[in-house]
């Protein structure tokens, strides 16, 4: 029984959208849903701190394990979860879509993703990111009235069947290699053999790092955020952009080095390619876009590629810079999206934000800080995101890339400027948008607080920040 | 290896003689086909049909919901193998599994999947 307690934070997610599909039919109409899961997720990230005072534990047979790294990303998904839930609303009551079924199955999601974090073998990971996955599948269709958003459902589910068969795959060679899935037993067994001696094994990490680029989006594994960010509502994006990169890169982190760290030559090759690749396409290819949640698609691969610069270092401090990056960016990308969000229909085109500071000045504050942090201009979080992990890739060695980094940093300058000069400098062309609900100004208020917070002071997470 | 020659050659022998009495009956034997003689016999539904057939979309959610049971006797097999040595604890792990599946079936049910209009 106390292996179950290694678990709470996902059995009171679980337990909550249980209680809303039970009660479903009842509580369409009602704020129930929000409610019940802001708590849930918020009780859950209490339990979550809660459970790590015992310590450092494994439980189930050595398949979970109740740590530092696991609890960090634990509190940002129940984050992720609350802060999408409370501007879920505007987008809900627009498209008729069931309230607490939508709700249940951001509960569940997250469920999956904190299976996928605390997993210390690669079957529950698998398991963790296919709950995720399944669910998000749904999410990006749940606006069933419109063909754009089953076209991107259907697109995105394809894609993420790609890519589960080709993590799966790599698994499977995994255990074929080693005879085990467990991460410690396979870094034990992998010890024995000569580093870079069996190919096999390298197919087996290349196709788990490609499993894994999937979920974070990265490059060339990206194809499928655009059309799913842009298909989805925008709190469905925002919940994607930030729930599944965050726990992509924590598996990712967590497999390069708790099982793989032997080959870690071999994984920094792979992981600074995937690195450079996105922070280039991601960087170029945002430039032309006019639909703001394409552009938060494309930012987001780079971003993709900011984080994992922190991971080819393949040391326990370039894992800490990435969790780093994971948690700012989190903040700062719920918090443009929920801009993005409140301001509805108008919200979705670049254009949309012509003049958003002359009618709501407090509004485009808020957003100019949340882009200024994505571009990673001081003072913000973004620019010490940037900063340890950019460091991190230069004491690697890996010079190239971080020129490359800063280079598009630059680059990105460009389009997330443009809408602060469209809000700024240009008059309204549309009516005023409405008043904005408590709830989105809270989320607004909260990511924009990180988002400074960080920036003023940013080793306020290294205590937090351990790496497995 | 040598046993698994034998079996060969009745394999051989067997596809043999089923070919040569299926091909001198087509040959040798006469021919009066009637639309009656021509269907299969007693065979169930008829094996080619075009693929515009259409099927109500209602037996699609039938199938989901059976499968909702199909996964839950999956389950209970290997659970009933090894009951006494799980012991009680065995018994609730399954009560709760069993109870989070009705859930998804008391949602189903209440949403009036099971209605057939």
């Amino acid at each position: 029984m106390s292996d179950l307690a290694l678990l709470v934070p996902e059995l009171i997610l679980a337990g909550m959208a249980l209680a809303l599909i039970l009660a479903a039919r009842r509580i369409q109409e009602t704020p129930v849903a929000v409610v019940g899961t802001v708590l849930a997720a918020m009780a859950a990230a209490l339990a979550a701190g809660w459970v790590l005072s015992w310590g450092d534990k494994t439980g189930f047979g050595g398949m979970i394990t109740l740590d530092g790294y696991s609890q960090f990303f634990k509190v940002l998904i129940a984050a992720t979860l609350a802060l999408t839930a409370l501007f879920s609303a505007r987008s809900l009551e627009g498209d008729q879509v069931p309230r607490a079924e939508y709700h249940a199955l951001l509960l569940l999601s997250s469920t999956g993703m904190m299976l996928a974090v605390s997993s210390h073998d690669l079957l529950p990971l698998y398991l963790g990111l296919e709950l995720m996955t399944l669910c998000s599948y749904i999410l990006v269709g749940i606006r069933v009235e419109r063909p754009a958003s089953n076209e991107a459902a259907i697109k995105y589910f394809l894609l993420g069947s790609f890519a589960s068969a080709v993590l799966i795959y790599g698994i499977s060679l995994t255990y074929g290699v080693t005879g085990t899935t467990d991460f410690a037993a396979i870094a034990s067994a992998l010890s024995k053999h000569g580093t870079g001696s069996n190919l096999l094994l390298l197919v087996a990490i290349g196709l788990v790092a490609g499993g894994l680029a999937f979920k974070i989006a990265a490059v060339p594994l990206h194809a499928w955020a655009p059309d799913a960010y842009q298909g989805a509502s925008a709190p469905v994006a925002a919940f994607l952009a930030a729930g599944s990169k965050a726990v992509g890169l924590a598996a990712m982190g967590r497999v390069c080095l708790a099982a793989y760290g032997s080959e870690a030559r071999f994984l920094s090759v792979v992981l600074a390619g995937l690195a450079g690749l996105s922070i280039v396409v991601g960087s170029i290819i945002a430039l032309s876009q006019t639909d703001m949640k394409r552009l938060l698609a494309y930012s987001s691969i780079a971003h993709a590629g900011y984080a994992l610069l922190g991971l080819v270092a393949g040391t326990g401090e370039g894992a800490s810079a990435t969790m780093t990056y994971a948690f700012f960016y989190v903040f700062m990308t719920l918090g443009t999206f929920g801009v993005v969000a409140a301001l509805g229909e108008r919200g979705e085109k670049l254009d949309g934000y012509r003049g958003l500071a002359e009618q709501r000045p407090g509004i485009a504050l808020l957003m100019l800080l949340f882009l200024m942090s994505l571009t990673g201009i001081p003072p913000t979080a973004g620019f010490a995101a940037k900063f340890v992990v950019i460091l991190s890739a230069v004491r690697a060695g890996y010079m190239a890339l971080a020129v490359l980094a800063v280079a598009c940093s630059v680059v990105s300058a460009f389009f997330y400027m443009r809408v602060a000069v469209l809000m700024y400098m240009n008059g309204p062309q549309e009516a005023a948008p409405a008043r904005f609900p408590a709830a989105v100004f809270a989320v607004l208020a909260v990511s924009a607080l990180v988002t400074l917070i960080g920036g003023l002071s940013p080793g306020s997470l290294a205590r937090w920040a351990v790496s497995p | 290896m040598n046993e698994y020659i034998g079996i060969a050659v009745s394999f051989v022998l067997a596809g043999g003689i089923a070919a040569a009495m299926v091909a001198l009956g087509s040959t040798l034997g006469k021919k009066h086909p009637t639309s009656e003689k021509l269907a299969p016999f007693e065979c169930g539904n008829d094996p080619f049909s075009l693929p515009m057939g259409r099927l109500a979309i209602k037996f699609y959610l039938t199938a989901i919901l059976f499968i909702l049971f199909d996964v839950e006797l999956v389950f209970l097999y290997p659970w009933a193998v090894v009951y006494r040595a799980l012991g009680s604890v065995g018994l609730v792990e399954m009560g709760v599994f069993l109870g989070v599946l009705m859930v998804g079936f008391v949602y189903a049910w209440d949403n009036g999947a099971l209605k057939w209009q």
